[in-house]
């Protein structure tokens, strides 16, 4: 399946790109997605323990299970206000 | 509740914004907050902030903490503005106002509106140094 991943603020930063799909098998889950995004994208790794995940418009935690056509959003701590 | 959010790239307007104020017979408080650009960023100067909002989430999160503050507080309205892009040194970044009956409950939500929009609201800040 095909999930869309979305970077914001300094992670665009880390992977050179705001946006980018991945292909996963059926079932991954959101900590697979992340792994695969560091096979890629080797600096995001040092950020694992700080990112924000977000499927759609809601937070998610690693264990949710993607499914095709999956909007990801990765980011570090939010800084509003 | 009545709830009002703009996140906008315009400067906030406080005068206008006070001047559409409503509230009912039975509310007695308004609390107001700004948020404003300070001139430094630890240790080093800065002229400006530049924002990032991930606007659609931004939205949505907000409105999940403004369901959530109207289960704990008897609030009439929330209105809440904040500023994205490029806001400088001694401009308004958040504006938000609380109108409930007591100043205690007002207080509270709005505290804890700020509080869990720092937490939980995908905005980010970057620091710009020099002329903006």
């Amino acid at each position: 399946m095909r999930v869309t991943v979305c970077f914001y603020s300094y992670f665009k930063d880390l992977t050179g790109c705001a946006r980018t799909t991945e292909e996963l098998t059926g079932g991954s889950t959101l900590d697979d997605l992340f792994r695969a995004l560091v096979v890629r994208f080797p600096r995001l790794g040092t950020m694992r323990k700080a990112t924000l995940m977000a499927v759609g418009v809601d937070y998610q935690s690693r264990t949710y299970v993607l499914r095709e056509g999956d909007e990801v959003s990765l980011f570090p701590p939010v800084q509003g206000g | 509740m009545k709830k009002q959010v703009t996140i906008t790239a315009e400067p906030i307007n406080e005068p206008a914004l006070l001047a559409q104020r409503a509230m009912s017979q039975g509310m007695g408080a308004a609390v107001c907050f700004l948020g404003v650009v300070r001139g430094t960023e630890g240790n080093a100067n800065i002229s400006a902030l530049e924002y990032e909002v991930f606007q659609r989430m931004a939205e949505h999160q907000i409105n999940l903490l403004l369901d959530e503050m109207a289960k704990r507080w008897p609030i009439e309205s929330v209105r809440l503005v904040h500023r994205v892009g490029l806001v400088k040194v001694n401009e308004p970044s958040l504006w938000v106002e609380v109108v409930a009956p007591h100043r205690g409950e007002a207080f509270a939500a709005c505290q804890c509106l700020i509080d869990e929009l720092k937490r939980a609201v995908p905005i980010w800040k970057k620091p710009v140094k020099g002329d903006p």
